[in-house]
């Protein structure tokens, strides 16, 4: 786990897929939280108007899983992933 | 478009001599491909020296998860970290069971009833653990790989939340 990013914005690319891809419209967009800002998966989440954190989704940052409340650095991808329905 | 992961592991050496090399194979399709054609093919590479493949090929269904008729069945998946999953299950799984080689294919797009979805092949020495080690690849393949379907029945497109049970 990395230092918890406090002091300076947040620039995050974030992907969608499958279902959370319809609902918002879009595939890939940056979102930006602001300096004093804690940086993570779920605060990015409340900036997709997508509505409550949807059980089952899963969190990948730079193409690893990791916990919602990971802590996010600029720069870095992020992907919000549905159930997954493989095979 | 493809994309293929091949890696060839250690060379076994048998009674003095080298054997093939064992591999592990693993690609996404985009496009239709040939069952018989890739396990020809992956046998004759890998498999020759096994006494054992245990082989499991999963095919859309005729109907949607509702009971409705099928159009078409949507397959996407987040490239890269799908790939590197698939590769790393199998290796781990390879190990775990003790077995030698395996086979790895899997469709994206949007495919037709009857199409080849999925096809799992591993071969070893002994029928237990290949059979076993097919099984739980397949199993790690339908819940812990980014894939996602869709079905598309009447016009209307739907993800599945889940997958069938075994």
């Amino acid at each position: 786990m990395g230092e918890t990013r406090l002091s300076a914005a947040c620039t995050v690319q974030v992907l969608l897929f499958a279902s959370l891809r319809d609902r918002a419209g879009w595939s890939s967009r940056p979102f930006t939280l602001s300096a004093h800002t804690l940086c993570t998966p779920q605060a990015i989440w409340q900036l997709l108007d997508l509505g409550a954190w949807p059980g089952g989704v899963r969190v990948a940052v730079n193409q690893s899983f990791v916990a919602a409340d990971h802590p996010l650095n600029d720069g870095d991808e992020l992907a919000f992933l549905p159930p997954f329905t493989g095979g | 478009m493809e994309t293929s992961w091949r890696f060839f592991l250690l060379s076994r050496e048998a009674e003095g001599m080298t054997s093939a090399h064992d591999a592990v194979q693993v690609a996404i399709h985009s496009q239709p491909f040939s069952a018989t054609d890739q396990l020809d093919r992956w046998l004759q590479r890998a498999g020759s020296a096994a006494a054992a493949t245990a082989v499991f090929m999963g095919h859309v269904r005729p109907e949607t998860m509702d009971g409705a008729p099928l159009e078409a069945l949507e397959l996407s998946h987040y490239p890269g970290l799908c790939e590197r999953l698939l590769l790393s299950f199998t290796q781990q799984q390879l190990s775990d069971h003790g077995v030698q080689s395996a086979l790895v294919l899997h469709r994206v797009g949007r495919l037709s009833p009857g199409d080849l979805i999925v096809l799992v092949a591993v071969s070893g020495d002994r029928r237990g653990p290949v059979q076993r080690c097919c099984s739980d690849l397949l199993e790690l393949l339908k819940h812990e790989a980014p894939f996602w379907k869709r079905e598309w029945s009447g016009g209307v497109g739907t993800w599945l939340g889940a997958n069938t049970p075994l």
